[in-house]
C-alpha cells in the first residue's frame, strides 16, 4: 500500500497583487530599508571606534551605537522585511481578503509604535543593553514594552498568514497547499513558538523589574528564555532566504523545483530542531546541567541535516537545469548559470557564504570546542557571514524583483548592473571584515567591547591590525549600503513603469506527488512541542529550584 | 484527505537525472566543513 498523495492545485498559483496589497507589503519593506541605513551607519561607527583612530562625538557612548546596530538590524530590519516578503508570497499564492489586510495594517502599526518606543529609549541613552538585553543590565521600561509590542504585532501578522492558508484550504479540500504558503506557515509557527520565550521573559521578568515592582531578577532564567528564542530567531531570518532559494532561484535560472517533498521536509525539520537547542549559546553558563547542554548540542547537530538537504537540492537544481539546456561535462552547468542577473548573483553569493557560515556554526556548537571561540569576535564574524551576508544578500536579491513588482516598475539593465556592483562591494567588504573577525577571534580578541589597549598587554597589541582591517571592511560595506539604498529608492519611486515578474518556480510535469502527511499540521506541532518539553523541562525546573539569589538592576557601566 | 490521487507515472520508466557534478559539489562542501572543524579542534587541543 502506498502513501496517500496530495492532488496538485488546478489553478496556477499566481494571483494578481492589488494596489492596496502592494501598499501594505511595501510599508514593511520601507521600514526595513530605513533600518538598513541607520543600523549600517552605526556599524561603520563601531568599526571606526574599534580601530583606535576615531572617537564618537557629543558624548555618544559606544554601547549605545552597538545597541542601535544590533536591535535595528537584527530585530527590526529582519522582522519587517520577512513579514513583508511572507505576505507577498501568501498574497501571490493563496490570496488575502480585505479583512485580513486590515488586520495586517493593525499589526504593522502596533509594530511601528513598539519600534519607535524602543528606538527612542536607545537614542536617549536609556537602553544601552545591547540586543540581547542581558540582565542585570537595566534599560528604561519603555525599551521592553516597545519590544513586547513589536513581538505582539508580529504575532498578529503571523495569525493572518495562518488564516490565509486556512481559508484557501477550505476552498481547496484535499489539494496540496502551495509550497510558498507551506513554508511561510512553518516560519510563522517557528517564530510564534520561539518568541513565546522572550515574551515571557519581557512580560514576567523585565518589565516589572525595570519598573521597580520586582526588586530582583533571576538572571539565569532570563538568559535561558532569551536563548530559547535567540537560536530559532536565526532560523526565522534564514528560512525566508531558503524560500527564495527553493522557490525563486529555480525560476530565475529557467529550471524547475528539484523536489517539492524535500523542500517541505527540510522546513519541517527546521521547525523541529531549531528551537530545543538554545543551550548551545550557553555552553559556558554556570548553573545549567552539562548533561542537558550535551543533549541540546546533539539536537543542534540535527539541524545540520536540513541545511545539507538544501545544499544538495540547490546543486541538483543547477545541474539538472544546465544539462537540460545542453551544457555537458562535469561542471558545464555551473559556468552557464546567469551570472549577469543580479536576482541570481546576489542570493548565490549568499549561498556561498553559508558554506563557511555553516562550518563556523558547527564549530561554535561543538560543546568543548566552543571554549575556543566563546565571547570572542569570531562569533561576530560568524553571524556577519550568516545573517549579514547569506540572509541579507538574498533579501537584496528578492528586493530587485519584489519591489518593482509591487510598485509597478522595472528593474532596468542599469539598475541590474548597479546591483551586481553592490553584491561585489558587499562580498569584498564582508570578506575583509568577517575574515579579520574570525582570525583575531581565534587569537582571543573579545566581542561586544569598545576600543581598549587592555593596560598595554602584549596580546591585545596583536589585535589592532585586525581591528584596522575591520574598519576597512566596515567602510566598504557602508558604501555598499548607500548603493543599496539608492537602488531601493530608484526601484520604489523612479524606475520606468512596467511589469516585473514575480518568479515562483513550478514542479516538473512528471514529479512524484507530494505525500499527504505533509499537511498534517497537528503532527508537526505536536512533535515540535514534545521536543521542546523534552529538551527544556528538567533543566528549567533545575534552574528555577537551584538558582542563586536574584540580582538588583545595574545601570552602570552600561545600561541607563 | 478525501481527494487522493494515484501515482501519475511508472517509476521504472523514469530516467534518473545525471547528478555527478552535484555529488562532487556536496563532497567539497562536506570536506570544507570537516577541514575547518579539524583546524579549530587542533587549536583546542594545543592550547
Amino acid at each position: 500500500m502506498g502513501i496517500a498523495k496530495l492532488e496538485d492545485a488546478k489553478s496556477s498559483q499566481s494571483l494578481p497583487i492589488t494596489k492596496p496589497e502592494s501598499r501594505l507589503y511595501m510599508s514593511f519593506i520601507h521600514v526595513a530599508f530605513i533600518s538598513l541605513l541607520i543600523g549600517g551607519l552605526m556599524g561603520l561607527l563601531q568599526t571606526l571606534v574599534r580601530s583606535g583612530k576615531f572617537e564618537l562625538p557629543w558624548g555618544i557612548d559606544y554601547y549605545q551605537i552597538l545597541t542601535v546596530h544590533g536591535v535595528i538590524l537584527g530585530l527590526v530590519l529582519t522582522t519587517y522585511f520577512i513579514i513583508g516578503f511572507h505576505f507577498a508570497l501568501m498574497g501571490k499564492t493563496v490570496g488575502i481578503s480585505e479583512k485580513q489586510r486590515k488586520v495586517t495594517w493593525l499589526a504593522f502599526w502596533v509594530m511601528v509604535v513598539g519600534t519607535i518606543m524602543t528606538a527612542t529609549t536607545i537614542l536617549l541613552g536609556e537602553a544601552s543593553v545591547l540586543y540581547t538585553f542581558y540582565a542585570p543590565l537595566r534599560a528604561h521600561p519603555a525599551f521592553y514594552i516597545g519590544l513586547a509590542l513589536v513581538i505582539i504585532g508580529s504575532w498578529v501578522a503571523g495569525f493572518v498568514n495562518w488564516r490565509q492558508l486556512y481559508v484557501w484550504k477550505k476552498q481547496n479540500p484535499g489539494v496540496k497547499s502551495p509550497l510558498a504558503a507551506f513554508m511561510v506557515t512553518i516560519n510563522t509557527l517557528l517564530w510564534f513558538i520561539a518568541s513565546l520565550g522572550v515574551a515571557a521573559a519581557v512580560l514576567i521578568q523585565f518589565i516589572p523589574w525595570s519598573l521597580g515592582y520586582a526588586e530582583t531578577i533571576n538572571v539565569l532564567v532570563s538568559r535561558t528564555l532569551f536563548w530559547y528564542f535567540g537560536h530559532p530567531l536565526v532560523y526565522f531570518w534564514l528560512l525566508p532566504a531558503y524560500m527564495a532559494w527553493y522557490l525563486v532561484i529555480p525560476k530565475i535560472i529557467g529550471g524547475k523545483i528539484f523536489s517539492d517533498s524535500l523542500a517541505r521536509m527540510s522546513f519541517v525539520l527546521f521547525l523541529f530542531f531549531s528551537i530545543p537547542v538554545g543551550f548551545h549559546h550557553q555552553l559556558t553558563e554556570p548553573g545549567v546541567d552539562p548533561t542537558w547542554k550535551f543533549i541540546q548540542v546533539v539536537l543542534t547537530f540535527m539541524v545540520v541535516i536540513p541545511s545539507l538537504m538544501t545544499a544538495f537540492s540547490l546543486f541538483a537544481t543547477f545541474e539538472i537545469t544546465g544539462r537540460k539546456k545542453g551544457y555537458g561535462g562535469l561542471f558545464g552547468w555551473f559556468k552557464h548559470l546567469p551570472w549577469k542577473d543580479v536576482r541570481f548573483l546576489a542570493p548565490f553569493i549568499g549561498m556561498l557564504a553559508f558554506i563557511p557560515g555553516g562550518a563556523g556554526g558547527i564549530i561554535n556548537a561543538s560543546h568543548q570546542m566552543n571554549a575556543v571561540v566563546h565571547n570572542t569576535i569570531w562569533v561576530t564574524g560568524h553571524f556577519h557571514l550568516t545573517v549579514a551576508t547569506t540572509v541579507i544578500l538574498t533579501f537584496f536579491g528578492i528586493t530587485y524583483w519584489l519591489v518593482p513588482h509591487l510598485t509597478g516598475r522595472k528593474l532596468t539593465p542599469q539598475l541590474n548592473k548597479l546591483g551586481i556592483v553592490q553584491a561585489i562591494i558587499w562580498t569584498v567588504g564582508m570578506t575583509i571584515m568577517s575574515g579579520a573577525m574570525h582570525i583575531v577571534g581565534l587569537f582571543g580578541a573579545p566581542r561586544r567591547s569598545s576600543y581598549s589597549e587592555y593596560g598595554g598587554t602584549e596580546q591585545a597589541s596583536e589585535w589592532i591590525g585586525y581591528q584596522l582591517a575591520q574598519a576597512v571592511g566596515g567602510t566598504i560595506l557602508f558604501i555598499g549600503i548607500l548603493l543599496m539604498i539608492y537602488i531601493f529608492v530608484k526601484l520604489t519611486f523612479f524606475a520606468p513603469k512596467g511589469e516585473e515578474e514575480f518568479p515562483i518556480a513550478e514542479e516538473e510535469e512528471d514529479a512524484e506527488p507530494t505525500p499527504a502527511f505533509f499537511e498534517n499540521w497537528k503532527l508537526w506541532i505536536a512533535i515540535t512541542i514534545a521536543l521542546i518539553l523534552f529538551a527544556y523541562t528538567i533543566p528549567f525546573v533545575d534552574i528555577i529550584q537551584n538558582s542563586p539569589p536574584g540580582s538588583k538592576p545595574f545601570d552602570f557601566p552600561i545600561g541607563r | 484527505m478525501s481527494n487522493l490521487q494515484e501515482k501519475k507515472t511508472d517509476p521504472n520508466q523514469k530516467k534518473e537525472p545525471e547528478l555527478k557534478g552535484t555529488l562532487i559539489s556536496v563532497f567539497l562542501v562536506g570536506a570544507f566543513i570537516v577541514i575547518s572543524w579539524i583546524g579549530v579542534f587542533v587549536l583546542f587541543i594545543s592550547r
